[in-house]
């Protein structure tokens, strides 16, 4: 058996005196499209944050690719790529500049021909030449998903990369993970709150509940047991019994 | 083209948004221009001196009396350049915090700590980065005043500078890019760690309006509009035990002080006898807290929140 692509062990979070996170431990195997659910707060964005080294864990630790997020952080960054939940850039500069700067920080041997092709990729091109400025929350999401893999990264971290989409902007990210997950093998770990998301883009879930792990498991395992879009629901729900969530409910 | 390191990249982009800033462009205009007027003041002293002493001259060789030494030739003519002193310690300095906000501040309004913080480059890569910009835009500006200074003297009628007093100009120039460059990274350190944006440009400020109004007033008894007159803020200090101790105490954090008699000496307008308050010298002084500025500028830097960035609202 391979060593899973993401591997967390007792990752913890603490922010004065709160726990943010509560000792998760779970693994990811490589190629998998990984829906991360749970309610406002459950700890999701917190755990992507350390995750991709940007915060450090209070305590456990976590192994992308088999690198050490505390002890090898580089290498880790190495072979991630991130897309946060409102993807922010320069304003100031055009699409093209935006990205060949962060290709060159990533170390993207001639930046200017691979952003060339990654727009080109995402169906982008033309917004190159145009400030970042102006563009819409679709048009943000997308620049976003291209800084993310200028360096072909092995995992792909999205942060709620649905929020704030229009129908088909959702369906056009939709087809462009799956064709980053089944073209380039990329493992996707994806933060959503969009239950309806899930059974057409992951391969496995997780729930996440004030900071604790709830439930894991196969996509098919789940769609097997609760059947369609609204079982989910009620899954989700069920398993969140002191959350906002149920309350709302 | 060969790949720069992380560093210099994010240098080199850090110094290109800077300089687009309009608040950035507003106080390095100001800067430049005030050092321009500085040497016009100096040239157009000088030359009207000389002027008067070329036509007192001739007037009294043909009476057939005595003709003195011309008075232009009787000062360092580097004293000409003491203006500037004034405007590094008053424009320069707030300019280089404004820089040292701006080059922090780009990135956390921005929204891009994030996307930065991702790749394969260490914390330590960023603050160097962002220290070589701040160094390269205050060096640009000192360059430029020192290219100012340089057409003065050689256009100026009677005046010649020694290999020496090159030596010292280039001093004074450096002594004035480490200045400006100490109160960049205090607007740099507290751009990166300070939550709110109006108080990461409020406390630099205040540091400096202490540093070059406050603190003398404590080591020399000089009022603030004296601190901003390179001539009379080297007044000695009264001969009391408070003066004695106050100087002992707060000289060595005395900036200001410090830069003024620096300046002095090298420009050659410091009275015999006078020293600094602070019992280091004065460049060494400046050497030191322009060190432990970088030092905490640094440590600011390479501990910066990455995880979203920007300022509370």
């Amino acid at each position: 058996m391979t060593d899973p692509m993401i591997n967390i062990v007792r990752l913890s979070q603490e922010f004065e005196g709160f726990i943010a996170l509560d000792a998760l431990t779970m693994s990811i195997e490589k190629g998998e499209v990984f829906g991360f659910l749970g309610h406002n707060g459950a700890g999701k964005t917190t755990t992507i944050q350390m995750l991709t080294t940007l915060a450090r864990p209070a305590s456990g630790t976590a192994s992308i690719a088999g690198h050490d997020i505390c002890a090898d952080p580089l290498s880790v960054r190495r072979c991630i790529g991130y897309v946060p939940e409102n993807v922010r850039l320069y304003d100031t500069m055009t699409a093209a500049e935006n990205l060949i700067f962060f290709a060159r920080l990533s170390g993207v041997s001639e930046p200017k021909r691979r952003v060339a092709e990654v727009l080109d990729l995402l169906d982008c091109a033309d917004l190159s030449a145009v400030r970042v400025g102006g563009f819409s929350k679709g048009m943000r999401q997308r620049i976003g998903l291209a800084q993310a893999i200028l360096h072909q990264p092995q995992v792909l971290f999205l942060d709620e990369p649905t929020s704030g989409l229009d129908p088909m902007g959702i369906k056009m990210l939709r087809d462009l993970i799956g064709r980053l997950n089944t073209d380039f093998g990329m493992t996707i770990f994806m933060n959503t709150h969009l239950i309806s998301e899930i059974a057409k883009t992951c391969t496995s879930i997780a729930v996440l509940s004030h900071g604790k792990l709830v439930y894991h498991d196969r996509i098919e395992a789940v769609t097997a047991r609760y059947g369609d879009d609204a079982a989910l629901e009620e899954l989700y729900l069920s398993l969140a019994p002191q959350g906002r969530l149920a309350e709302v409910a | 083209m060969s790949e720069l390191s992380p560093n210099w990249l994010i240098a080199r982009q850090s110094a290109r948004f800077v300089l687009r800033e309009r608040t950035v462009a507003l106080l390095a205009t100001l800067f430049v221009t005030l050092v321009l007027i500085s040497a016009w003041l100096g040239w157009s002293a000088t030359s009207t001196v000389d002027r008067i002493y070329v036509d007192a001259a001739a007037f009294l060789k043909a009476s057939g009396q005595p003709v003195p030494t011309n008075p232009v030739l009787e000062i360092s003519p580097l004293s000409l350049m003491r203006n500037m002193s004034v405007y590094v310690a008053l424009i320069g300095a707030l300019s280089a915090i404004v820089i040292g906000n701006r080059l922090v501040s780009i990135d956390r309004k921005a929204g891009v700590l994030p996307l930065i913080g991702i790749r394969p480059l260490g914390r330590s890569a960023y603050a160097d980065g962002k220290i070589a910009a701040l160094l390269g835009v205050v060096l640009g500006l000192i360059a430029i005043a020192g290219v100012m200074a340089v057409a003065t003297f050689l256009v100026l009628p009677s005046v010649t500078l020694s290999g020496g007093q090159w030596l010292q100009l280039a001093g004074f120039l450096g002594v004035s890019a480490l200045y400006m460059t100490c109160f960049g990274l205090v607007g740099l350190a507290f751009a990166a760690r300070a939550k709110s944006e109006t108080v990461a440009l409020l406390v630099p400020v205040t540091l400096w309006l202490t540093l070059t109004f406050i603190l003398p007033q404590l080591t020399a008894n000089l009022n603030p509009t004296a601190a901003i007159n390179p001539i009379s803020a080297l007044a000695t200090p009264p001969d009391t035990s408070f003066f004695h101790w106050a100087g002992w105490l707060l000289g060595p954090l005395s900036l200001a002080d410090a830069y003024k008699f620096a300046s002095a000496n090298l420009l050659d307008y410091l009275p015999q006898g006078m020293a600094s308050p602070s019992f280091i010298p004065p460049v060494a002084n400046i050497v030191l807290l322009t060190a432990a500025a970088a030092c905490t500028a640094w440590r600011a830097l390479s501990r910066i929140e990455m995880t979203q960035g920007d300022y509370d609202a």
